[in-house]
C-alpha cells in the first residue's frame, strides 16, 4: 500500500515538474512580460527599461529556474497588476473557491448517486427515463444560462436567495446548484451502468440465495462495487470545480480563484496566471492520486 | 409415510419475449425426502438450471413460473411473497452453490464477512458466535488454516478453495436442502474429485437433502441415488440412477450414454506414424514475470521448464494437464503468439522465430476453445472463412468463394451458412466455422486448444469425429491441448502429461491413459468419473 502511494507520488511529482515548465514557457512566450508591465501606451524605450529592470532580457531557461526555485522555497512571486505577493492573493481567494467546490460536489453526489441507483434498479421504467432526461438536459444547458435563469427565478421574481456575492454560505447555494448540476450527467450515468452491471453479477445472485433482497442487498453487496469507477470520476469533477469555476464565479460575483484567474488574464498578469495554472493542474493531480488511494482502499484486489 | 421435504409438481418456467411467452421448461416433477440426493442431468438449454432457480427465486428478470406448485416442508413456496421467502427460506432452509466460485463470491469483502453475514441475516446471533460458526464450517469443508482464512479476500485463493468457501457459506445456517449447480465444472479434475467427495461427506454429516445439477453423467452417478434427465425443457427420464444409466428407456438418454462411451473408448488404432518430424521443440522455456513497480521486486513464474519433443507427420499428439500446467503456453509458443525465453521451435528445418507471421500461418493454424468469442460477431461466416485466402493470396480471387463453400461443406455446413453471422449459429456450428477457417489454407499442422470444452457432450462427439475425418483426408498433423481425458483418448495417438511446466509422462495414448506410471498421472486418471456400463440396445 505504502509502495503504491510512493509510486504514484513519484508520478505526480514528474507530471507537476512538466506542468511547471509548460505553464511558465507558454505564458512567457505568448505574452511579452515587459510590454504587459509597461502598459499599452509605453514606447519602445520604456519597454526596454522595464525589460532590463525585471531581468526579462535574460534567457527564458534562467528565468524559469529562478521562478521554480522560488516556488520551491515558497516564493510565488509578486503580481504586477495587483502589486501584491501572489501567495497573498491566492490565500485570500481560496476559501471562496473551496466552499463553492465542496458545496457543488455535494449537490452532484446528492443528486447523481440516488438518481443513478434508482435508474439502475428499475431499468427502462419511468424513473429511468426521468433520470436520463435530467442527465441529457443537464448536459445540454450551459452553466451561465442556468445561472442567469436561477437568478431571475429564485433571486429576482421569488427573492429567496441573494442575487450575487459571497458573504455567507447562503450566498453559495445558487452557484453550487449551477456548478453541481454540470457534473450530474457523467456521475449519474456511471452510477447507473456500474450498478446495472453489478446487479447482474454472480455474487449478487449468491447474496440473493443467502436471503438478501431490496435495500439491504443494495447497501451490503452492490453499492461498494458499483462505486469504484464513480470515485475516480468524482475526483476529476472536483478538480473541474476547483479550477473551472471561472464562469460561475463571474456570474455570481464570487471572489474565488476562477475570478482571480480571469482578472489576471485580462490584466496580462503573468506571475499570477502561471501560479494559478500550476495550482489548478496540481489540484487535479492530487485529487486523482487521492481517488486512486481511495479505490485501493475500496477494492482489495488492487492491494498487493 | 412421512411427508417429503420437497415436492415439485408440474412446474413450468417461461420467458417474456417480444413475441410473447416462451416456455423453457414444462411438466417438471420432483419429490425429495429428507437426506436424499437427486441429480438433474441435461445439456445447456435443457432447463435444468431454470427449474432450480425458479425454486430458489433467483430467476433472471424476464423469466417467471408460469404454472405448477412447489411444496417445501409442508408450505407452498409460490404462495410466499418476496420478503417472506427471503427471510424464511433462502440461505436459511435452502442454500445454493454455483458453478463459478470466482465470480460467485463478492470480490470486495473478506471471506469472514461473507460467511458470517449469512448467519447474522437469519439469526439473532453475536458477531463472535458467527465467527465461531464460520471457522467451524471452514474446518468442515477441510480448508487448511481455517481461522486465518477469515481475513482473506476471494482473489487470494485458488478455485478449489473458493468453492470450499461457497460450500461453507451454504452450510452456515444448516439448511435442509442444498442445491449444487454444476459445482465442479469450473474446476480441475483432481480438485473436482475432492469437492464431490466433500459434498457427499457433508450431506451425510448434516443430514441435508441435495439436488445436484450437472451436464456430467459421471458426477451425477457418483453422488445421487435418483436421477432426472432433461432435454429441451422436458423431463425425458427419471428413476434410480443405476437403473437409468444401465437400462435407459428414452432415446435421448441412450444417445447421451453412447456418445459418452464412444468418447471413453480410446480408438487406439495406431496410425502409421512416420518418423519425419514436422515440428521439433528444442529446450523451450518460458518464464512470466509479474512486474512490480519502482519499489517492488518483480516475481517470476516458470510456466514451461526446459522441454523438448518432436511431432511426427500425420500423428495426433495430445498435451494433457490441469490449468497452470503450462500446456497452453506451449501451444501459444508453437502458434507464434508468444516467444520463448530459451531454445527454439523448428518447423521442419526452419526455426519458427525466423519465419514471418504469414509464412508460419500457412503451415500452422489454431482452433480455439470458445467458438462464442473466437469469431468476429460483425462479419459473415463467408467472410470469416475466406479471409485467410485473401490474406495469403494462394488462389485467384475469382475462385475464393468457391473454395470457401467447399471448405464449409467439408466441415458439414451447407452453403446457406455463407451469409449468416456467428450469432445466428449454435456452439457446435460455430466451432465448425472455426475449423473451416483453420483448414482452408490446408495447413500441415492444426493446433486445437481445448476444441470441445465449451460444447455439450452430444456435440463434442460430432466435432471430434469431424476432426478425425479431416485429419485423415487432409493428411494433417494435430496437436491437441486438453484437460479432458475422454477427448484425448478419442483423438490422440501419443500423449504428454504436463504438470507444473514439465512433461512428466509421455507415450502411446492407450498405454498412458490405461496404465499410467507416475503418481500424478495415476491421480489424474483416477479422478475421471466413468459411468457404470451395461449392455444396451
Amino acid at each position: 500500500m505504502l509502495r503504491f502511494i510512493m509510486n504514484r507520488l513519484l508520478v505526480v511529482i514528474a507530471v507537476a515538474l512538466t506542468l511547471s515548465v509548460v505553464a511558465f514557457f507558454l505564458l512567457n512566450i505568448a505574452i511579452d512580460p515587459a510590454q504587459a508591465i509597461a502598459g499599452e501606451e509605453a514606447n519602445f524605450l520604456e519597454i526596454e527599461q522595464v525589460r532590463e529592470r525585471y531581468g526579462f532580457d535574460r534567457p527564458i531557461a534562467v528565468r524559469y529556474l529562478e521562478w521554480f526555485s522560488g516556488l520551491l522555497q515558497g516564493d510565488f512571486g509578486t503580481s504586477y497588476y495587483w502589486n501584491k505577493p501572489v501567495y497573498q492573493l491566492i490565500l485570500e481567494r481560496i476559501p471562496e473557491t473551496l466552499t463553492l467546490a465542496l458545496m457543488s460536489l455535494s449537490v452532484t453526489v446528492l443528486v447523481a448517486i440516488p438518481l443513478g441507483c434508482a435508474a439502475a434498479l428499475k431499468p427502462n421504467t419511468m424513473i429511468d427515463r426521468f433520470a436520463l432526461g435530467i442527465a441529457v438536459s443537464a448536459q445540454a444547458i450551459p452553466n451561465f444560462w442556468l445561472g442567469l435563469m436561477l437568478i431571475i427565478l429564485l433571486a429576482v421574481i421569488y427573492p429567496i436567495f441573494p442575487v450575487s456575492g459571497d458573504k455567507t454560505l447562503y450566498h453559495f447555494i445558487l452557484p453550487s446548484l449551477v456548478l453541481g448540476t454540470s457534473s450530474v450527467p457523467p456521475v449519474m450515468r456511471l452510477m447507473r451502468t456500474g450498478l446495472l452491471e453489478v446487479m447482474n453479477a454472480d455474487y449478487i445472485r449468491t447474496a440473493r440465495s443467502k436471503g438478501y433482497f431490496g435495500w439491504k442487498l443494495l447497501i451490503r453487496h452492490s453499492l461498494r462495487n458499483a462505486l469504484l469507477p464513480v470515485v475516480s470520476v468524482l475526483a476529476v469533477q472536483l478538480g473541474h470545480k476547483f479550477g473551472g469555476s471561472v464562469i460561475t464565479e463571474s456570474v455570481f460575483a464570487i471572489n474565488g480563484l476562477g475570478r482571480l484567474a480571469l482578472e489576471s488574464i485580462l490584466g496580462a498578469d503573468i506571475p499570477t496566471v502561471q501560479i494559478l495554472v500550476f495550482i489548478f493542474a496540481f489540484t487535479f493531480l492530487a485529487l486523482n492520486l487521492f481517488a486512486d488511494i481511495l479505490n485501493v482502499y475500496l477494492d482489495p484486489r488492487l492491494r498487493k | 409415510m412421512t411427508e417429503p421435504l420437497l415436492k415439485i409438481c408440474n412446474l413450468a418456467v417461461s420467458f417474456k419475449t417480444h413475441y410473447g411467452q416462451l416456455e423453457v421448461t414444462r411438466g417438471f416433477n420432483l419429490t425429495l425426502n429428507k437426506g436424499e440426493t437427486v441429480g438433474i442431468v441435461g445439456e445447456s438449454g435443457s432447463g435444468k438450471t431454470m427449474s432450480m432457480l425458479a425454486m430458489a427465486r433467483l430467476l433472471p428478470g424476464q423469466a417467471y413460473v408460469s404454472s405448477g406448485s412447489i411444496q417445501f416442508a409442508g408450505a407452498d413456496l409460490l404462495d410466499l411473497n418476496t420478503s417472506e421467502f427471503h427471510q424464511q427460506i433462502s440461505g436459511k432452509r435452502i442454500a445454493m452453490i454455483f458453478q463459478e466460485p470466482m465470480t460467485a463470491l463478492n470480490p470486495v469483502y473478506t471471506i469472514g464477512r461473507q460467511l458470517t453475514e449469512t448467519m447474522l441475516l437469519h439469526e439473532n446471533a453475536s458477531q463472535a458466535a458467527a465467527n465461531k460458526r464460520a471457522i467451524e464450517m471452514l474446518e468442515a469443508v477441510k480448508m487448511p488454516q481455517a481461522a486465518l482464512r477469515m481475513e482473506q479476500y476471494p482473489h487470494q485463493m485458488s478455485g478449489g478453495q473458493q468453492q470450499r468457501v461457497m460450500i461453507a457459506m451454504a452450510l452456515m445456517n444448516k439448511p435442509d436442502l442444498l442445491i449444487a449447480d454444476e459445482p465442479t465444472t469450473a474446476l480441475d479434475v483432481t480438485v473436482q474429485d475432492e469437492i464431490i467427495q466433500l459434498l457427499v461427506d457433508l450431506q451425510i454429516r448434516f443430514g441435508m437433502a441435495m439436488i445436484i445439477i450437472s451436464h456430467d453423467l459421471g458426477v451425477v452417478s457418483r453422488v445421487s441415488e435418483n436421477i432426472i434427465v432433461m432435454c429441451k425443457g422436458d423431463t425425458v427420464e427419471t428413476g434410480k440412477t443405476a437403473k437409468v444409466l444401465t437400462s435407459p428407456t428414452h432415446s435421448y438418454t441412450k444417445g447421451l450414454l453412447e456418445c459418452l462411451w464412444k468418447l471413453e473408448d480410446a480408438h487406439g488404432i495406431a496410425k502409421q506414424s512416420s518418423t519425419a518430424a514436422v515440428l521439433s521443440v528444442n529446450n523451450i522455456e518460458k518464464t512470466y514475470s509479474i512486474s512490480g513497480g519502482l519499489f517492488r521486486k518483480s516475481r517470476t513464474i516458470q510456466a514451461v521448464k526446459p522441454t523438448s519433443f518432436s511431432v511426427f507427420s500425420g500423428e495426433t499428439l495430445a498435451i494433457v494437464g490441469e490449468s497452470g500446467s503450462g500446456k497452453s503456453t506451449i501451444a501459444k509458443i508453437i502458434n507464434g503468439l508468444i516467444s520463448t525465453d530459451q531454445g527454439q521451435v523448428l518447423l521442419g528445418e526452419t526455426p519458427i522465430e525466423n519465419m514471418s507471421d504469414k509464412d508460419r500461418a500457412r503451415v500452422i493454424q489454431p482452433i480455439f476453445q470458445d467458438p462464442y468469442s473466437s469469431l468476429n460477431p460483425s462479419q459473415t461466416i463467408g467472410y470469416i472463412v475466406s479471409r485467410p485466402l485473401h490474406i495469403h493470396n494462394t488462389i485467384a480471387a475469382s475462385k475464393i468463394k468457391k473454395k470457401a463453400l467447399e471448405t464449409l461443406e467439408k466441415v458439414g455446413l451447407s452453403s446457406d451458412f455463407y451469409h449468416r453471422f456467428p450469432s445466428q449459429l449454435s456452439g457446435g456450428q460455430r466451432q465448425r466455422v472455426a475449423i473451416a477457417r483453420a483448414i482452408i489454407l490446408e495447413p500441415k499442422i492444426l493446433i486445437c486448444d481445448e476444441p470441445t470444452s465449451a460444447l455439450d457432450v452430444s456435440i463434442q462427439e460430432q466435432i471430434l469425429d469431424l476432426l478425425c475425418q479431416l485429419q485423415k483426408d487432409l493428411n494433417m498433423t494435430m496437436i491437441v491441448i486438453s484437460h479432458d481425458m475422454a477427448v484425448v483418448g478419442y483423438l490422440a495417438d501419443r500423449v504428454f502429461i504436463m504438470h507444473n511446466g514439465e512433461i512428466i509422462e509421455s507415450g502411446e495414448a492407450s498405454k498412458v491413459l490405461k496404465h499410467p506410471e507416475t503418481d500424478y498421472a495415476k491421480k489424474l486418471m483416477a479422478s475421471v468419473y466413468s459411468v457404470p456400463r451395461a449392455k444396451i440396445l
